[in-house]
This record gives C-alpha cells, structure tokens and sequence, in this order.
C-alpha cells in the first residue's frame, strides 16, 4: 500500500480532477442564474405580501433554509419521479441524475438568494423611495433607478457567501452518483487504493476557487464603493 | 395657486392634523412656524402624498384632488406639480449631483436628454456647485448636498416647492449659505412653502406667515403681523421662547 500522502499522487490527481470541474461549475452556474430569477420573484412575493403566495413562500423558504441539503437532494430524486408519474403519468426515473441534483440545488437557490434579494431591498431606507416619488418617478422607474442599483450593492456581500457555499456544497452531489470533483476523487481513491491523496488535491481545488471568486467579488465591490461613493444610512 | 381645505390626518390614535386649511397664492412664499410636533412635516407630506390625509381637499394650479381618495394618475399629476426639499436632504445615493438633478427631468418630465443636462447644469451653476456635477452625495458636505437638492427641485421648475426645514440639518456655519440660495430660489418668483425655525430668514422673505400648534393653524398674517404684532397667546408664547431678545415683544 506504501506510504498514507504521496506529492506526487496529489499532483498526478489534478487534471483528472479538474475534468470534472465542469460538472461542478454546472451546477453552481444553473443554480445561481435559475436561483436569481426566481428569487427575485419570491422575494417580490414576500416583500409586497400578495396573499396565499405568500404563505406558501415562508413555509417554502422555511423547509428549504431549516433542513440540510443532502435531505433535499434525496427529496428531489425520490420525491420528483414519483410526483411527475402520479400528476402526469411521466416516467422520470431513468432522466440523468445531473437533472436531479441541480433541480435540488436550483430550489435551495432560489430560497437562499430570494431573502438575500428582500434583505438587499430592506437595506435601502424609505427616504430613497420617497425622494424618487418627490421629483415624479412612478414606483416603478423608482424601483429601477434607485432601489435595484442600491440593493445590489447591499447584497453583494451576502450574495458572495452564497456562492461560495453553494460551491462547496455542490461537494454532496456525488453522493447521488454525480462526478463531480468529489465523485472523481472517490473513484480514483477506490481505483488507486490511495484515498487520501485525490482529496487532497481536491481540497486545494476548492481553496483556490473560494479564494478566487471571493477576490472577484471584493474587487466588484470595491469598483461600486468608488463609483457610487462610500453609502452610510 | 395652491389650496388646502380641512386637511385631517392620524397616526392610529394620534391626531396630527386635526383640521388644517391653508391657501397660497401664486408667486408668494409662506412660511409655516411651529413647535416640533405640531404636524408641519406630515402637512407637507400630505401635500406631496408621501402621506395619506384621512380627510382634506386640495386644489393645485386650478385642480382639485381629495387627499383621501386621490388615484394613481391624480397623485402623479399633483408630485408633477410639486417638488420637495427635505430636511435630510433626500438625495439618490447611486446618482452624482449631476444624475440627481437629471432624472426628474427625464425620466418623470420625458424632456429630452441633452437639453434636461443643459438644464441640470444650469441649475446647479446658479447654486454654485458648477464645479461639482459628477460628484456622489457622499462626496459632499451637507451644505452643498442641499443646494443640489435645491437644484434639483427647481430643475423641475413645478408648481410649488415645498421645504421641509431645509436647514436644520446643517452645522451652523452652513445653514447662511443654504439660506441664501432659498432666498435666491424665492426671488425667482416660484410659489414656496417653507417650514423653518429661521426667523431672520422668515421675516426677510415671508409673504405669508402661518403658525401652527397641535394639529391646527392658530394664527396666521404678515410676516409683520405675526412677529411684531401676534394676537394668539400660543403663538406669543411660543415666538418668545425662540425669537431672539431684540425681536421681544
Ligand atoms: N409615520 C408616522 N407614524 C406615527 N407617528 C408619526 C408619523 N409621522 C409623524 N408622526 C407623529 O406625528 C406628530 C407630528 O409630526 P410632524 O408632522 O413630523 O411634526 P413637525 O414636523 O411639526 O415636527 C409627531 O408626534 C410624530 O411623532
Ligand atoms: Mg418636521
């Protein structure tokens, strides 16, 4: 068996890992966008309080924020066949499991990301509204050219660890068979016998895309900071 | 030109305005004096429909509104009409003075883009900021935040201009300069409401003083009338408290 750590192995681990960054990147790529667009629109429902949908929003976002995803991700590939056979008599099981996996992140997405959007928009006082009201904007115009920007900026932050955990969690995907980096790490783990070494160089993977797309995101910031001036409510 | 009548508006139990009627004629500048509290703020409010009256009438350049039950259209047409310069300044924090001037007018007045920015800067040199166009509310000290709120509000050349007390937020050494660009913006000859506790500065540009108290007006005239001459006890009692000892009465 040799020795527990081997360099070289680690290093010999990297181009196969990074094969499948792409399934990994898929995931956080749809996840993100879908979770965007449809968080934007339960935050729309939660912040003007349209009634039932509402209702419905919290228990929704209460599910998806108080349990751990690994139990979503089961929900998903268990509960989606089942539920698409009996509504539309459509046999779903033998769809990839890939759909099935960034269905779960997509739903866990568009809760986390639609009460960033809410919050985002509550960080933006009411005298900003009013003073869009006060020189003739509709609520609309307001909306777009003086809430929207502003919110983006007070959500960057909090839209930057999302994405970030939603990176590192895409790690429980292999879980349900899906190769990603992990689900490749497994295997050449299982193949090789060394079990340590692919996850090590999976775990630098992951540090350096972490890191990067936090930089990528405080460099954002730091641009809005200088064209919009320093904002203090 | 401008027309309150039985103006009536509550905070669930708190009555603010408990019947307020006002009028303003075209041109002139009234200022309305008050003790904190005393509903100056939600009036204005009213006005702009920043707030909802409970009850009340409005007429504005020869059309009348109820402050109840106005529509959509009929709001937007009245804030068409109206501009407001709040205390707290109340500029975009995402746009430059020159951005805060201009959106009024092109987005909400449609005028065309190169001639609103002939405007906008226009406006802003006439308040002295011509050196400051592209710079972000954050970027300027409070006395020059509210000359571009000013600028801004007399960009969109409305009706009337409300103020809510445009100075009391400034440092001291601030609040002459702004006064001066009021009394600048009043000597254009655009009808003015203005809610101060600047009495130097009401008695110099006053057409119209109104004193209120408590959800009503008590006593309204001449600046002359109001300062020199009062005949509400409340309204004695309460320019003494605050009118320097060469004004006492
Ligand atoms: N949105 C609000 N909700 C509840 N009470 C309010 C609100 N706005 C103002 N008030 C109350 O109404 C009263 C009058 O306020 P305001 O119109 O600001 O007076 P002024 O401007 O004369 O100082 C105050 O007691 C204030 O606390
Ligand atoms: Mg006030």
């Amino acid at each position: 068996m040799g020795e527990f750590f081997s360099l070289e192995r680690t290093i010999d681990a990297f181009p196969k890992l990074l094969q499948s960054l792409n399934v990994t990147f898929e995931i956080v790529i749809v996840a993100t966008c879908l979770g965007l667009i449809f968080g934007f629109g339960l935050a729309m429902i939660r912040l003007f309080r349209l009634p039932v949908l509402y209702q419905i929003a919290s228990v929704y976002i209460s599910f998806m924020r108080g349990t751990p995803i690994i139990i979503q991700l089961y929900v998903v590939y268990y509960g989606l066949p089942m539920l698409s056979m009996n509504l539309f008599g459509l046999n779903i099981n033998s769809w990839d499991k890939l759909f099935f996996i960034i269905t779960a992140f997509v739903l866990n997405e568009i809760a986390f990301i639609g009460e960033i959007i809410r919050g985002a928009i509550l960080a933006v006082p009411v005298s900003q509204t009013e003073a869009g009201y006060s020189v003739g904007l509709t609520g609309l115009q307001t909306f777009v050219h003086i809430i929207l920007p502003q919110a983006v900026r007070a959500g960057l932050p909090n839209f930057t660890v999302d994405l970030v955990s939603l990176f590192q969690g895409t790690s429980l995907a292999f879980l349900l068979g899906a190769v990603d980096i992990i689900g490749r790490a497994r295997m050449i783990g299982t193949n090789t016998a060394h079990i340590f070494d692919p996850y090590v160089a999976a775990a630098v993977i992951f540090i350096i895309i972490s890191v990067l797309l936090e930089f990528a995101f405080g460099k954002i910031q730091k641009k809005g900071d200088v064209v919009y001036g320093r904002i203090h409510s | 030109m401008l027309e309150l009548e039985h103006v009536k508006k509550s905070f669930g139990k708190l009555e603010v305005l408990k019947d307020v009627s006002l009028s303003v004629n075209k041109g002139d500048v009234v200022v309305i004096l008050g003790p904190s509290g005393s509903g100056k703020t939600t009036l204005l409010r009213c006005i702009n429909f920043l707030e909802r009256a409970d009850e009340g009438k409005m007429t504005l350049a020869d059309q009348s509104v109820n402050l109840h039950s106005a529509t959509r259209s009929e709001v937007h047409a009245a804030r068409i009409k109206t501009a407001f310069v709040f205390q707290n300044y109340g500029l975009f924090r995402n746009k430059t003075a020159l951005g805060n001037v201009l959106l009024g007018l092109v987005s909400a007045r449609k005028i065309p883009k190169a001639k609103a920015i002939k405007q906008a800067k226009d406006t802003l040199d006439w308040v002295q900021l011509q050196d400051k166009y592209d710079c972000y509310p954050s970027q300027l000290s409070g006395g020059q935040q509210q000359r571009v709120s000013i600028a801004r509000a007399v960009a969109l050349n409305p009706d009337v201009i409300l103020f809510d007390e445009p100075t009391s937020a400034l440092d001291p050494e601030l609040v002459c300069e702004t006064l001066e660009v009021i009394k600048q913006v009043a000597d254009t000859g655009i009808t003015m409401v203005v809610v101060t506790h600047e009495l130097q500065f009401a008695k110099d540009v006053a057409d119209h003083v109104v004193f209120m108290e408590d959800g009503y007006v008590v006593e309204e005239g001449t600046a002359n009338e109001i300062f020199s001459n009062p005949k509400e006890e409340r309204t004695k009692k309460f320019l003494s408290r605050i009118l320097p000892p060469e004004y006492s009465i």
